[in-house]
């Protein structure tokens, strides 16, 4: 009877050795890191995966776009190879998004709320490897809207702003899509170039309310990006190419499950009716940098013109990348890292 | 075809005299009654952990169809179940957990010893287990002790199986398992598992 209980015991054991193995598994040299640990705040866990070189202590915070996109969806092979090289990159998976945890009600999630749970994880950072640690805050599309909202809170927590086709007036987009789709398609159209279907880019331009609606202003959102794989096909812009583990970081149908919830709340809490933080971007005054693709759709770069325009800091500058659509570090990933590394050279 | 109904009735009426449904002797102990059980948990690709769990049989209904070639028996159970499992991730462990569940299984078992099983669990907890994890309160940062969190949990598995007569595993099952964390984030967290294993049991040898 023992040895029949231990016979069946064995690979039950064998499973419990495995989780051992690899629970024990994490490259913390200082030079290399690799860590994951959780910031709870307001009732959220939240992880943050920190990778590559600290031993100047400066940590690039990414905040992924979306509302509900994935952390490590930015550590792609050019960052890994480039800045994680010198400096330490903190990929963060936002309240509601990735596999964040928690239990919190809808009507709390504000991007009030989501902008202090980034000065949360700067506080985690500061605590964890030391007070002498450098913050530089880098936000991409929906990432602009809660960077910004994160330096109006307390910009004295980071020694730079990277804003890249950054949303820092989501309720500006609705109009700017209606302008920018039909500009675009009637550039293309001058050109050329695929003109049945900028034709109904036209048509659906024309068919939308004039004042925000939902359903339309997903529909534009959605034509985005279907009308930036136009112009990859058409040989305008460079295809994006991630080169990253989702999925091998995240269970995929988590992940999206919870995307999809995180927006839906945000969108439900008035982000693309009721924010913009246009009239207060001259409070910030720290050294920024503004990066847009030149032919984004999703987060058009009459916002990248605008945030230079009122940002506060003495030091910004607007990079435009030719080739981009809305993601440049997927589609120009060289030139992008390449310039981010330039900047975090020049403020450290 | 209305002239042919009398016909159809006539052979239906004694397709179902020919099956005999009894209620099965059962065994009284409980170690008679119960079979335990082992397996995977998780979905391969992300999640993935292990399950052990115990079946007490409660009710046993044999139905015995005739047939030509020999009589058949198909059986029914209905049987109190509990489970016990943990999963992780393990490339960075951000998704561990453990978890209970106790409900009601029903189980159809062929001649051949096939089996389909419908496994109900209502009164489930999920309990998560994170990584090194820091709480803030305004400017105070404190790591957290075992930090995770508990998650009311019910599931669904539906399945299939055979039993093993006369072998010490006595039956192999593979379900699909249904589940919801909740109250999860601002709402609740579908999650869909696989289950492979063995039943065993420590049934008097007679």
């Amino acid at each position: 009877m023992h040895r029949y209980t231990l016979n069946l015991m064995k690979p039950l054991l064998l499973v419990v050795a495995l989780f051992s193995l690899f629970s024990c598994s994490n490259d913390d040299e200082i030079d290399n890191l690799s860590e994951t640990f959780f910031v709870r705040h307001e009732n959220a866990d939240m992880p943050a995966y920190v990778h590559g070189n600290a031993t100047e202590k400066i940590f690039l915070i990414v905040l992924n776009g979306g509302p509900g996109g994935f952390g490590l969806t930015y550590r792609t092979k050019t960052f890994i190879e480039t800045i994680e090289e010198k400096y330490a990159v903190v990929y963060f998976d936002q309240r509601g998004s990735g596999v964040s945890q928690g239990k919190y009600l809808e009507k709390e999630v504000t991007v009030d709320l989501m902008a202090e749970d980034v000065l949360a994880l700067a506080k985690v950072i500061k605590e964890k490897y030391g007070d002498d640690s450098k913050l530089v805050l880098m936000g991409h599309s929906w990432g602009g809207t809660l960077g910004t909202a994160t330096l109006l809170k307390d910009q004295d927590e980071f020694m730079g702003w990277i804003d890249v086709d950054g949303a820092h007036d989501p309720k500006a987009m609705y109009l700017e899509y209606i302008t920018n789709h039909a500009k675009i398609a009637n550039e293309q159209i001058a050109l050329g170039n695929s003109l049945d279907y900028w034709e109904t880019v036209l048509q659906l331009t024309d068919s939308v309310s004039p004042s925000y609606d939902q359903d339309n202003f997903f529909d534009l959102n959605r034509e985005a990006f279907t009308a930036e794989e136009q112009l990859v096909e058409d040989d305008f812009i460079n295809e994006e190419n991630w080169e990253d583990e989702i999925g091998v970081n995240y269970n995929v149908f988590m992940a999206l499950w919870n995307s999809g919830q995180i927006l839906k709340i945000l969108t439900n809490n008035g982000l693309w009716e009721d924010i913009s933080y246009t009239d207060r971007l001259s409070e910030i005054t720290i050294p920024s940098l503004i990066i847009t693709g030149k032919h984004d759709l999703i987060v058009p770069s009459k916002f990248a013109e605008e945030a230079l325009a009122n940002i506060g800091s003495e030091d910004k500058e607007l990079l435009v990348f030719e080739r981009s659509g809305h993601s440049p570090m997927a589609s120009e990933k060289e030139l992008f890292a390449e310039k981010i590394l330039e900047f975090i050279d020049r403020i450290k | 075809m209305i002239k042919h109904l009398p016909l159809f009735l006539f052979l239906g009426c004694t397709h179902l005299q020919a099956q005999k449904e009894e209620q099965t002797k059962m065994p009284n102990s409980f170690l008679d009654r119960t079979e335990f059980k082992a397996g995977y948990f998780g979905n391969i690709l992300w999640n993935n952990g292990i399950n052990v769990g115990a079946e007490y049989l409660w009710k046993e209904n044999s139905r015995i169809k005739e047939r030509k070639k020999g009589n058949k028996t198909i059986t029914h159970q209905f049987l109190l179940n509990g489970n016990l499992g943990a999963t992780t991730n393990f490339f960075n462990q951000t998704n561990t957990g453990l978890f209970t569940n106790y409900g009601l299984t029903w189980r159809r078992t062929n001649h051949k010893g096939k089996q389909i099983s419908v496994e109900f669990n209502p009164l489930g907890y999920y309990r998560s287990f994170l990584p090194e994890t820091y709480e803030v309160n305004g400017d105070n940062v404190d790591k957290v002790f075992l930090a995770g969190r508990g998650y009311y949990s019910p599931s669904l598995s539906i399945g299939f199986g055979k039993q093993r007569k006369g072998k010490k595993l006595t039956g192999r099952y593979f379900n699909v398992n249904f589940s919801v964390r909740t109250d999860y984030n601002a709402g609740s967290l579908p999650v869909v598992s696989l289950e492979y294993g063995y039943r065993f049991n420590f049934k008097k040898k007679k």
